[in-house]
């Protein structure tokens, strides 16, 4: 039993801090707050320096098939309010393509993405709650694929040369890299002002080369996909409301009424130490959840236990936070609102918190 | 290849070692030893819920005699030296079987003792100790002194043949079968109030000794208890004089640490998740196809999940000897209030059911949840109150101003 970090990851931590604070000023989110875009810029900063290889096996560059290194991304990114959606390339399409794929051409995308290109993935369907079961098809005639469906909330498709996609067929779930090309985009505001997309596939061809799993192994692949994915958000999540934490800490330590500071009043510091327990819960249960699905490609319900834990942490420490900052909390001149949207997004986006209780509830009692 | 059939060797994996995981074996083989029926009906009696009964005196005796007693002691004190980690797994197997084992009296007063105790207290009382063959009630609280400790009144004053001993403390558990109390009294009146404190070995026997039961809601005896005029010895003192506070001090987290294991939590779900699973709701379903009660489920797995971690991380930190107050007290907030939560939640998936008490008829898994609501309580004020904890998890983990 060992809960401490790698000596390399302390590191990775502290100077990805270093660009993002320099990236993630004010006055630069400002400018994504209703554009609907990603920081190209930072996207290239974090490129240059390798930070596209945390979690990738060394022979493409990559610090090392570690989700633990992944997670430090994305709870950086969180922290920061970093305007780049990279879950579904780097943790749905990369680790997917490195544990399932036997093939060197999808393997080679794992190098594209390393060297700055996205490939997403396309996997949530409007009204379908069980993405294990896609609503979207294949049909194969021979060795042809035609597609066809509609999916959506795909982070970047507008740049991701291709786009990996979940179906339905006669030999039961696959995993296929379409190009983004062949599909319509049509992209679609969030709550959270982050690029996705509507994705339509209207009968678009390829063939089974196309393919990166063996045979058979589609649902197994798409399960890693969505365990992976639902891990690393969980991960966005901690650095999400680790902030929002650290708000409440330093604005309720300088804020004075009645003459004192607010956070010297029990009923504030205790709603902040609720905040801080959320917190400490979710840290565990991501660090297990993440070592755990290194060795094991199937760990679903450590993956629920970490999601259920982010989504409520998100939704209640946002509250939290915005209700101890007063007037403050909801100003945009302020930091704060950035991250509660943020907050649900991350809460909502991999299952709500009731939807995996459901969900682990039926793996629960089904081998009873 | 990047399937699974190729095993990858990572460093921070978080479970039990190899080591770890045969103690735990090796306990939970000598406790289904141990836990005869005999004992199993002793500890049903609600007389003897917390021990002292005859078998439960004989079951200690075997204990020491096999060397599972002072299992946090040093080597030279007579005691295993256990890890953090391995005493973790100990008091988790322990308190999975439901015996109640007095912790307190062989792991944190035995220790002290041995360590900061008279020539007389090392020979006469930490080595009855680590045989079984002793039990101590602790004398900490009394009528006004709860939470705010440091203020406690019972009188020790110092004259020629040792201290002469006047005062009341409240909440004595186990005092009604202990052969002494392990008591906090005052012995300097000027000093701040934790610098005025020692620590002393009182015998139950004494005629100057006398206690009034309390009854409880979850049907555990604790005791009022009554020092007049008790003379002790000098070598009843433990440790310095006006030295008291940092001996309760010192084995605080470990004691925390011991209330919220999540081993008892965890046996209740899975008895809980079994029964409910084999129960007919209809010709042709089981209470766990209704789905409000898968749900009650995943609620009560997912907190048992972040407990296990929170303390598993608690004992690494410890085994580093590192010192985290603000972790040590999110374990002791989180833990007691999420107890309460999941006894809720396992109480309606059980229904009326839960209701039945242990003898009886049809009543279910010895009546164990309407036993434990009634419990469960205790933890959110004792072993140090959860406001207290969160002021610190306040101070400590988020660097927030003092609170008054």
């Amino acid at each position: 039993m060992d809960f401490s970090e790698l000596s390399h990851q302390g590191e990775i931590r502290d100077s990805l801090d270093k660009i993002l604070v320099e990236h993630c000023t004010p006055e630069n989110l400002k400018k994504f707050d209703a554009s609907f875009k990603h920081d190209d810029t930072l996207l290239s900063v974090l490129t240059s320096q390798g930070y596209l290889g945390l979690g990738i096996n060394e022979k493409y560059g990559g610090s090392g098939e570690n989700l633990y290194d992944l997670g430090i991304l994305f709870e950086r990114l969180g922290f920061h309010a970093a305007p780049l959606s990279l879950i579904g390339c780097l943790a749905e399409v990369a680790q997917t393509i490195q544990k399932f794929s036997e093939h060197e051409s999808h393997q080679a995308l794992i190098s594209s993405i390393l060297a700055g290109d996205i490939h997403t993935s396309a996997i949530l369907e409007p009204l379908n709650q069980d993405p294990e079961n896609p609503l979207t098809r294949a049909r194969i005639d021979g060795d042809q694929l035609t597609i066809t469906g509609t999916k959506y909330l795909s982070e970047l498709a507008s740049i991701s040369k291709s786009l990996l996609v979940s179906v339905n067929s006669d030999e039961g779930v696959l995993l296929v890299l379409v190009d983004t090309d062949q599909t319509n985009l049509s992209q679609l505001t969030t709550t959270a002002n982050t690029p996705a997309f509507k994705v339509d596939f209207e009968g678009v061809t390829t063939d089974r080369s196309a393919i990166i799993h063996v045979h058979g192994r589609g649902l197994d692949a798409l399960r890693y996909l969505l365990q992976t994915s639902m891990v690393m958000r969980s991960y966005l999540a901690l650095g999400i409301t680790e902030k929002m934490t650290a708000l409440i800490a330093g604005y309720t330590s300088e804020r004075e009424q009645f003459g004192r500071v607010i956070g010297s009043f029990q009923a504030v510091s205790h709603r902040a130490a609720d905040c801080f327990i959320d917190l400490e819960c979710l840290r565990l249960v991501n660090q297990q959840a993440a070592i755990n699905l290194n060795t094991n490609l199937d760990c679903e319900n450590d993956a629920l236990v970490a999601k259920i834990w982010a989504a409520n942490a998100c939704h209640r420490i946002s509250y939290s936070a915005q209700h101890l900052h007063g007037g403050m909390g909801v100003d945009k001149d302020y930091v704060l609102w950035r991250y509660c949207l943020l907050a649900k997004e991350c809460e909502l986006i991999n299952g709500s918190a009731s939807q995996n209780i459901d969900r682990m509830g039926l793996n629960i009692t089904v081998n009873q | 290849m990047r399937i699974e059939d190729e095993i990858l060797v990572f460093e921070m994996l978080i479970q039990l070692s190899p080591k770890q995981a045969k103690l735990k074996e090796e306990l939970q083989e000598y406790f289904e030893g141990l836990m005869t029926s005999a004992l199993q009906a002793e500890l049903n009696d609600p007389n003897h819920f917390e021990g002292g009964g005859p078998e439960f005196k004989k079951a200690m005796r075997t204990m020491g005699g096999d060397g599972w007693i002072g299992l946090s002691w040093k080597k030279e004190l007579g005691g295993k030296e256990l890890s953090p980690i391995e005493q973790y797994i100990f008091v988790e197997t322990v308190m999975r079987t439901g015996f109640p084992f007095p912790f307190l009296t062989t792991e944190s007063v035995g220790p002290m003792i041995a360590e900061h105790g008279s020539d007389w207290a090392k020979e006469e009382i930490a080595t009855k100790i680590l045989k079984g063959e002793l039990f101590f009630g602790i004398g900490y609280s009394e009528p006004n002194s709860g939470t705010d400790l440091a203020s406690l009144q019972t009188k020790a004053i110092k004259d020629t043949d040792g201290y002469l001993i006047n005062g009341q403390k409240m909440w004595t558990s186990l005092a009604n079968f202990s052969d002494y109390i392990w008591l906090a009294a005052r012995t300097d009146f000027e000093a701040k109030n934790h610098k005025g404190i020692s620590m002393f070995i009182v015998p139950t026997d004494d005629p100057g000794f006398s206690m009034t039961a309390i009854n409880t809601l979850g049907d555990v005896r604790t005791n009022a208890t009554f020092y007049d005029n008790i003379r002790v010895p000098e070598t009843h003192l433990v440790g310095q004089p006006n030295q008291g506070w940092s001996l309760i001090k010192s084995q605080l987290n470990l004691e925390r640490l011991a209330l919220v294991n999540h081993g008892p939590v965890e046996e209740l779900y899975k008895n809980v998740l079994k029964l409910a699973s084999t129960t007919k709701i209809n010709n042709d379903q089981y209470l766990t196809d209704l789905s409000w009660v898968k749900h009650n489920f995943a609620q009560v797995y997912s907190g048992i999940e972040a407990l296990k971690l929170i303390c598993w991380k608690q004992t690494w930190i410890m085994e580093s000897g590192q010192l985290n107050m603000a972790e040590a007290s999110v374990a002791k907030v989180y833990g007691s209030e999420f107890f309460i939560e999941a006894y809720r939640l396992l109480m309606e998936i059980m229904g009326e059911l839960s209701l039945l008490k242990n003898n009886s008829e049809l009543s279910i898994l010895n009546a164990k949840l309407e036993r434990m609501y009634r419990t469960a309580s205790i933890l959110t004020f004792g072993g140090g109150t959860n406001e207290v904890q969160r002021d610190i998890i306040a101070m400590a983990g988020l660097l927030m101003p003092r609170t008054r």
